[in-house]
């Protein structure tokens, strides 16, 4: 069970199941626990290859016992997300913690990926169960619908969920070569049903330089 | 009381005359009435020998008294700040975390090698802790800096706590500490799951821990 202690310390009570989080993240726990490293990606063969060729590698480890563990990350903040069979898209970088019943992968987000600074692929977490994303400052999650599209400035974003189709738009003018742009040449869009996650500080982007 | 949170990373400290409070040097925010500050060249309470044993274990902060009467502000490098009440017990914390404290409370410098031996001393150079650590025993409130937020984990004689090094803050009570390895093979060959070395605290007590891996 994932609870959260503040809103900088998620607290888990485990007994005997597995907790899938962040390498180094444990700050306390009571009871006995074992670590063990993972790697990120996705299981097996298959999961070691899209590693190897996507950069995505997540450095995971599997927190195994009983008691109550606490877990933290330089002091980000930390949303709870519930998936019922749905899938969650997130930066391995804003990914701290899964619970025993999801599952993690890799996938392509294309042009989207470059223009977060963050690579080309981003990490998928499907299943049944609790995630824990970490976010610079408290994150809201924005509903789109159908009728309601939404558009997001990339350094902002940090996790989607449900059936939602994503595409880039930019508003590059002639003005943004001549130096005057207003700071949001590009932005992801986002149409269909679901949620996003979208955080109250932007990273260093492409975008926001120009 | 001598301290009340003003919001989670101000403190605002009251001083009456003829009571002292020790504060890091420049971590006064704004005071009103008349109080003086004066630079404490011992780094704190005790004679010339407490003033020789922090230089000498590397636990001296730049301290100052703190006198008059008024109201003072504390805070410092935007860290939260948390206050622990202490009703006789002794708190044990890094002298870098200590924001301020009152005047009644005796202050003093403990071997943390004396505790678990050889481990101990590992635990020091480990953890970048140093093999010395300040205490502060009596009554009277502590303000403790911490990066992201204090929570409080009791520990009692049945469930000892372990914390990441990093993590720690303070702890309070009858407690014994020790380094516990969990290294195995996985960190010989580099896999490592960042998790090599805990603090071991059993007893009964309170242990102080901040929502992030890194120090001040």
């Amino acid at each position: 069970m994932f609870r959260l202690q503040g809103s900088k310390v998620l607290a888990v009570d485990m007994t005997g199941d597995t907790v899938k989080a962040k390498n180094g993240s444990m700050v306390a726990y009571d009871g006995e626990m074992s670590f063990k490293k993972l790697s990120g990606g996705g299981e097996g063969l298959r999961g070691m290859v899209t590693r190897r060729l996507t950069g995505e590698q997540m450095a995971v480890m599997e927190v195994k016992g009983h008691g109550t563990c606490w877990f933290a990350d330089r002091a980000s903040e930390i949303n709870l997300v519930g998936l019922q069979g749905d899938k969650l898209y997130v930066e391995s970088s804003n990914l701290l913690a899964t619970d025993a019943g999801l599952r993690t992968g890799t996938t392509f987000t294309g042009l989207r990926g470059a223009s977060q600074g963050n690579g080309l692929f981003t990490t998928t977490v499907e299943g049944h169960g609790q995630a824990a994303i970490m976010s610079d400052g408290p994150a809201v999650a924005l509903r789109v619908a159908p009728q309601y599209p939404l558009i997001v400035d990339p350094g902002a974003y940090i996790a989607h969920q449900g059936d939602v189709r994503q595409s880039f738009q930019s508003g590059v003018t002639f003005r943004t070569f001549l130096g005057e742009g207003g700071g949001e040449a590009f932005q992801i869009r986002f149409e269909g049903d679901g949620l996003v996650y979208v955080q109250p500080s932007e990273r260093n982007t492409i975008a926001g330089d120009l | 009381m001598a301290f009340r949170e003003v919001n989670s990373k101000m403190v605002e400290a009251t001083v009456l005359p003829g009571q002292r409070l020790f504060s890091q040097r420049g971590a006064m925010l704004a005071y009103q009435g008349e109080v003086s500050f004066t630079p404490n060249l011992q780094g704190g309470q005790g004679g010339l020998m407490s003033m020789v044993g922090r230089r000498v274990t590397g636990e001296a902060t730049p301290l100052m008294t703190v006198e008059g009467s008024g109201t003072v502000f504390f805070g410092h490098g935007g860290h939260h700040v948390h206050v622990i009440h202490l009703t006789g017990d002794t708190l044990y914390v890094e002298a870098d975390r200590l924001l301020a404290f009152e005047g009644t409370l005796r202050q003093g410098t403990m071997f943390m090698g004396s505790q678990g031996g050889v481990m101990g001393l590992v635990r020091g150079q480990v953890t970048g802790q140093g093999l010395f650590t300040t205490t502060l025993q009596g009554q009277g409130s502590v303000a403790v800096m911490a990066h992201g937020g204090v929570f409080e984990i009791p520990i009692t004689p049945q469930r000892p706590v372990h914390v990441d090094p990093q993590a720690y803050v303070a702890h309070h009570g009858e407690v014994r500490n020790k380094l516990s390895t969990a290294i195995g093979w996985r960190e010989m060959v580099g896999r490592g799951s960042g998790e090599a070395f805990q603090l071991e605290l059993s007893g009964s007590g309170t242990v102080y821990v901040q929502a992030s891996e890194e120090k001040l």
